[in-house]
């Protein structure tokens, strides 16, 4: 027994401090080239339906984390149900929600007798509301939202609303699920393009909630300029330019919701960070015309652009995103500073077919795979974990603090170009403005700025003195060199005067 | 009419500079056109040119690009100016244009000073001035480049003695005929470069055969 145990440990060791990955890490430079980097993170374990012990998982379509509690819901689609499990996957610990009755508020006729099952369910959103668990399930086919506890009791029925504002002829199939902290449920319907449906804790049908920009293309254009002379019935029959529908979403801890859109045509609202009102606050910040994914759009012969699937942001407001197109996950710091890649396409472990669903514990990645019928763990690596800790202090305005991490990471590698941006503000608070410009230099435009503006006040005040002399003494020269000047010409005119008079005075 | 216009060949482009309107009218009197003073412009013109590239301030650096090459600075210099001047000369003499192809080259190189000094400017203070202050610079490149376009058209009134509209339309189809000419030059160099290679690979077919 003793034996069995030490080979299995022996086993978990080698498998666990063997290096090679599947992928190689990278990450962008100053001119958007694709750089090799190490890996931040590696694959920990690949668990299927069978490790957990419900049986082998039929697509599995989205994964969801309450961090509190660490329980896992994994969203098996074509099995038609709920998995729960905890972050160990023990068997003992896994159950599943396959059928539900309705709770006691609903009318008697149902509650007592109808029970019911999930329709290729799409999405899961788990919170903790005053102790008591409350599940939301994207029931997909069956063109509802449902609320229910953990034991299969739905509280509340969300379904297609029946407003004016809700084109009838639209269907209603969610595909995803976040509720805020105020319970109201916005649920992600892949067929409409004015945002997110968001309904009250009641069921009621509250509007719409950060729809996305319509992008101006040509087919805008186009269409501005024929309603000029087109009639009413014939602008009817011309497609509608509409704006590109969300595909995804998140809620992080401060209550903020984080959509993203997957198409490929796409180039603005990528990513979006919503407010309460609606407005994507990374405007603000600066990031309207920011590329997520990967920003080199030529590899093998042929153009491709992201396809950004799911967004996860953590509790220190990383952001994760999964690229569908490529199969790989960026994670972005929550200054949208590109930190990882890892991921991509192919079947050995690390590596995808068709990744659906990413979420994040503990610095642990869970990512499935809905034809693989897995689930994907990555772990920081210990240089992962520098940059995340550097990276952390350095969000936290401890500059200086995040100064011996960054060097650090700069000695494993020299191209992880975000630590010079650290080290830049490191010396910056340190007032070594001149080093700071260094670091900034080719990294951060801003940064160089703000070091370059103390530098030259640093020059000037060094220097006044001397340079004050410097122009009082040419100021001086020059008064001194014209009068003589001038004294020298009159001398020279009275000359010619005397001699011009000479002249006459001898004709 | 001034008639203190006695002054070394080199003076001339900044007295037009400072005479914007009569300026050219003077150089065309006084026959001042030196092809060596323009040729020197041309040549600064691309010295700015170049140095705008390598020297500009960080924060204001728009282009930063890993792999230096002279040739685009080269042609989106020196030589577009030498099509600017072929291809006006060729507009304007069908259009009863005065201007001869050596003076037409000389009055567009001394109607771009204000736009050279303006860079030169532009690219000292913009090691100096923070991102804050960039409206300055702005400012700065503006003023050259209307001090300069203000000039070219007084510059191509004087040369062929047009009217002002006549002015404007030659200029605007003296820019349809430079993008003919730029076309021309394009395909002739694609055709060439076919024709070189057709040769080279006749000799390398030749080369097989007979080292058998």
């Amino acid at each position: 027994m003793a034996a069995l145990s030490a080979a299995v440990a022996a086993g978990v060791l080698t498998s666990s401090v063997s290096a090679d990955e599947a992928y190689y890490g990278y990450n962008y430079n100053w001119w958007n080239d694709p750089v090799p980097s190490q890996n931040g993170y590696i694959v920990d374990r690949v668990v299927t339906g069978v490790d957990i012990g419900v049986g082998p998982l039929n697509t599995p379509s989205d994964i969801f984390i309450e961090q509190t509690t660490g329980k896992i819901y994994i969203v098996d689609t074509n099995n038609n149900r709920i998995v729960i499990t905890d972050e160990s996957f023990d068997p003992s610990k896994a159950t599943e929600l396959k059928s539900f009755r309705y709770g006691e508020e609903f009318p008697e006729s149902q509650s007592k007798v109808q029970k019911t099952e999930l329709s290729q369910p799409m999405g899961v959103f788990v919170m903790v509301y005053k102790e008591q668990t409350l599940i939301y399930i994207a029931d997909y086919m069956n063109e509802r939202v449902i609320g229910c506890y953990e034991d299969g009791t739905i509280f509340r029925e969300y379904t297609k609303p029946s407003s004016d504002l809700y084109e009838a002829n639209i269907s209603f199939r969610p595909e995803k699920v976040v509720v805020d902290n105020a319970l109201n449920v916005y649920a992600v319907i892949p067929s409409i393009t004015n945002g997110m449906v968001q309904f009250s804790y009641e069921g009621n049908f509250n509007g719409y909630y950060g729809a996305n920009r319509v992008e101006t293309t040509a087919e805008v254009l186009q269409n501005a300029f024929y309603s000029l002379f087109m009639n009413r019935d014939q602008m009817m029959k011309r497609q509608r330019a509409v704006a590109i529908e969300i595909a995804n979403c998140d809620i992080d801890a401060q209550g903020f919701i984080y959509t993203v859109t997957s198409s490929k045509n796409a180039d603005k609202d990528i990513l979006k960070k919503l407010n309460p009102a609606g407005e994507n606050i990374y405007l603000n910040m600066g990031f309207d015309d920011m590329l997520f994914g990967d920003v080199a759009t030529y590899y093998n012969g042929q153009t491709y652009a992201s396809v950004i699937d799911d967004v996860d942001v953590d509790e220190n407001g990383n952001v994760f995103l999964l690229d569908f197109f490529s199969k790989r996950i960026f994670q972005y710091s929550n200054e949208l500073d590109l930190e990882f890649i890892f991921g991509g396409e192919g079947n050995q472990k690390g590596l995808f077919t068709s990744p659906t669903a990413v979420e994040n514990r503990n610095g642990k990645v869970y990512v499935t795979d809905g034809r693989k019928n897995s689930i994907t763990i990555f772990k920081l690596t210990e240089f992962g974990a520098m940059v995340q800790e550097a990276v952390e202090m350095f969000n936290k305005g401890l500059y200086q603090e995040a100064k011996e991490p960054f060097e650090e990471i700069l000695l494993r590698d020299s191209n992880y170009w975000f630590a010079y941006v650290g080290l830049g503000n490191a010396y910056y608070t340190m007032g070594e403005h001149e080093t700071a410009m260094k670091y900034f230099y080719m990294n951060s435009k801003v940064g160089y700025n703000r070091a370059f503006k103390e530098y030259r006040m640093d020059m000037i005040r060094q220097y006044f003195n001397v340079f004050m002399i410097a122009v009082l003494v040419l100021i001086v020269l020059a008064v001194v060199i014209s009068k003589a000047g001038k004294i020298m010409k009159k001398r020279k005119e009275k000359a010619a005067q005397a001699a011009a008079g000479g002249d006459g005075d001898a004709v | 009419m001034r008639f203190d216009l006695d002054m070394p060949a080199w003076k001339w482009p900044f007295y037009v500079c400072r005479h914007p309107f009569e300026g050219f009218e003077d150089v065309r009197w006084k026959k001042a056109y030196n092809s060596k003073v323009a040729l020197v412009i041309v040549l600064c013109l691309f010295l700015v040119t170049v140095a705008a590239r390598l020297m500009t301030g960080f924060v204001f650096q728009m282009n930063f690009e890993k792999v230096f090459n002279i040739v685009p600075l080269f042609s989106s210099s020196v030589l577009i100016f030498f099509i600017w001047v072929v291809g006006n000369w060729s507009l304007c003499t069908l259009f009863n244009g005065e201007g001869k192809m050596q003076q037409i080259m000389c009055v567009t190189a001394y109607a771009l000073v204000p736009y050279i000094i303006s860079q030169i400017v532009y690219i000292f203070a913009s090691n100096v001035l923070t991102r804050q202050e960039g409206s300055i610079l702005t400012f700065i490149s503006y003023i050259g480049i209307v001090w300069s376009v203000v000039l070219v058209i007084s510059a191509m009134k004087a040369v062929h003695q047009y009217s002002m509209p006549k002015t404007l339309l030659a200029i605007v189809f003296t820019v349809v005929a430079m993008v003919i000419i730029i076309l021309v030059l394009i395909l002739l160099v694609s055709l060439f470069q076919q024709v070189v290679m057709f040769v080279y690979s006749i000799y390398t077919e030749l080369m097989y055969r007979f080292s058998m």
